[in-house]
């Protein structure tokens, strides 16, 4: 079934009306894209040294299993 | 014409199947009522993403034909719910709360549905969610297309995620039950918020076909409801063996409270720590007064730590590995950057990079630590830990201030970082409310092994039927 522009267009107005809200919107990331790229590598790399600091016995196989 | 009171639209499953089995009133003038509850009042928490009236009173004439007919397929037969808006309804638009899949189509009902509606149940709309229930990682509640999830006890509060209009909707009696879905904490966080009970399966035990996907091995549907029996009445219908779901464990759950374990051959493991230092502040006086509760069951207590293990990292690296997979077209595209949170956009980005030998490694400790639960399982049935460490955070607050707001960390973890580490073991948990601090929702959670779901809803009644938190109704309409 298509979705109608008028249909598509009532869905992107609810969205963005909110009758009878008390409470202001939140303000949205208010730093640079490249900010929040590198804020994400850095939490990437900090999760990257956490678990190198695991001991990880060689035999130890992934929790999930490959059936023909 | 049916008089439809607040006790109804809060009423339980067996109540408000009671009534309409009674003939008190019609399922289809039951659907309408909730339609229209549900269209008037979920916008003011940006809960819903679409109204399904239309096909809903179908289907409530579906009901009504089979009920003079005598015909009744269980208790959920004419109940009217909300299902996240990350789960297919054939035909109609599954947007997974972000613009870029705002028109989205699919042609078919995800399994789920298609077991509700064998089961004659009603659905009345597809309910708001985080977009693409945060997978990316995201920095504030604002991070949907629907905007932020407003809490019907506290609209400058958050509903939690990112299940947020499941949450939001079951509190506010705008559903019956509504489903969610958990890959690391949505179903539990908006049924603690939100005051409602919530129930996260043992990874398998409900299938996600027709489900988006964001975590492969991480990703559970279940039930929000108001009370732990009705989380048990919509499991039996939506678990089961699924050939199309690949990661569905071959077993389905029948609820059986009669051969449920008497609570005094129940062994339950708490850290004093969690509730006494870990737990905000204005939250340790009902907490301890749920874990007193819970002892006067005449369970057998158990103090015990979580295993040492680092689950926030183990989570982050597997649910970016797998959620830059899914996503892959839409960061390359560059579409990615039309979601509305910024840093959940630069989180897949980022996600992209991750050596398949870093993901490798996190499933390889991720075994370790399913070995580690299998020994603590040893001692203890099941685990009891706050569901969240403090109530709900206004929605203007960024998400990453961390659970403590200042105060000093314990010295011992307790069972902190439960929610990672059960998650990651594939344990089912239910969420319970127990109380209020500030004015919000509290709960606790009751975490066990692998398909244990009815002893963990034989306690979750038991404190139920000590306790009325569960039963407590926001100011809707306020």
């Amino acid at each position: 079934m298509k979705v109608t522009r008028r249909k598509l267009a009532r869905i992107l107005a609810a969205a963005a009306a909110v009758p009878g809200v008390a409470a202001p919107q939140a303000p949205s990331a208010v730093s640079s894209g490249d900010e929040d790229l590198n804020t994400a590598r850095e939490q990437l790399r900090n999760n990257a040294q956490q678990l190198a600091k695991v001991n990880l016995p060689m035999a130890t196989e992934p929790a999930f299993r490959f059936k023909a | 014409m049916a008089d439809f009171t607040d006790d109804i639209f809060f009423g339980t499953i067996g109540e408000v199947g009671a009534k309409l089995r009674a003939k008190e009133f019609s399922a289809v003038e039951l659907t309408r009522a909730f339609c229209d509850r549900l269209e008037r009042l979920a916008p003011r928490y940006n809960a819903l993403a679409l109204s399904l009236r239309e096909q809903a009173l179908r289907k409530a004439r579906e009901v009504d034909d089979d009920l003079k007919r005598g015909r009744v397929r269980g208790p959920l037969h004419g109940i009217p719910y909300g299902a996240k808006d990350l789960l297919a309804v054939k035909g109609q638009p599954t947007t997974w709360g972000a613009k870029p899949y705002a028109g989205q189509v699919f042609d078919e009902d995800a399994r789920v549905i298609e077991k509700l509606q064998k089961a004659g149940a009603v659905l009345i709309g597809k309910l708001a969610m985080v977009e693409l229930a945060g997978g990316g990682g995201y920095r504030f509640p604002a991070a949907s297309l629907t905007g932020p999830g407003l809490n019907p006890w506290d609209r400058t509060r958050w509903t939690g995620g990112s299940s947020s209009g499941s949450g939001a909707c079951a509190a506010a009696g705008l559903v019956t039950f509504a489903l969610g879905s958990e890959t690391s904490g949505s179903i539990l966080t908006p049924s603690a918020f939100c005051g409602v009970t919530g129930l996260r399966p043992t990874y398998g035990l409900v299938s996600r076909r027709g489900a988006m996907a964001l975590s492969w091995t991480l990703d559970k549907i279940g039930p929000i409801c108001r009370s732990a029996e009705d989380c048990a009445l919509v499991l039996q219908v939506i678990s089961g063996r699924d050939f199309e779901d690949p990661g569905t464990a071959g077993k389905s759950f029948t609820y059986a409270p009669q051969f449920a374990r008497k609570p005094a051959d129940i062994t339950i493991g708490y850290a004093p720590v969690d509730f006494e230092e870990w737990a905000d502040p204005a939250a340790r006086p009902d907490f301890q007064t749920a874990v007193g509760v819970v002892k006067a069951l005449g369970v057998k207590i158990k103090e015990v730590e979580l295993p040492d293990f680092p689950y926030n990292a183990l989570t982050g690296t597997i649910i970016s590995s797998e959620a830059a997979s899914i996503f892959e077209e839409l960061i390359r595209s560059g579409k990615v950057d039309e979601l509305a949170d910024h840093r959940q956009a630069a989180g897949l980005k980022a996600a992209m990079d991750i050596p398949a030998t870093e993901y490798l490694k996190a499933m390889r400790i991720r075994t370790l630590v399913q070995d580690a639960f299998r020994r603590l399982f040893l001692d203890v049935d099941m685990l009891l830990s706050p569901s969240r460490l403090a109530p709900a955070s206004k929605i203007t607050e960024p998400l990453d201030r961390g659970s403590l707001g200042g105060r000093p960390q314990p010295k011992s973890r307790g069972l902190n970082g439960l929610i990672p580490a059960g998650n990651l073991a594939g344990l089912p948990a239910l969420s319970l409310p127990c109380g209020f601090a500030d004015q919000m929702p509290i709960a606790i959670s009751l975490v066990g092994r692998p398909f244990y779901e009815n002893q963990l809803i034989a306690i979750g009644r038991a404190f139920q039927s000590q306790t009325d938190w569960h039963r407590r109704r926001p100011p809707v309409g306020v």
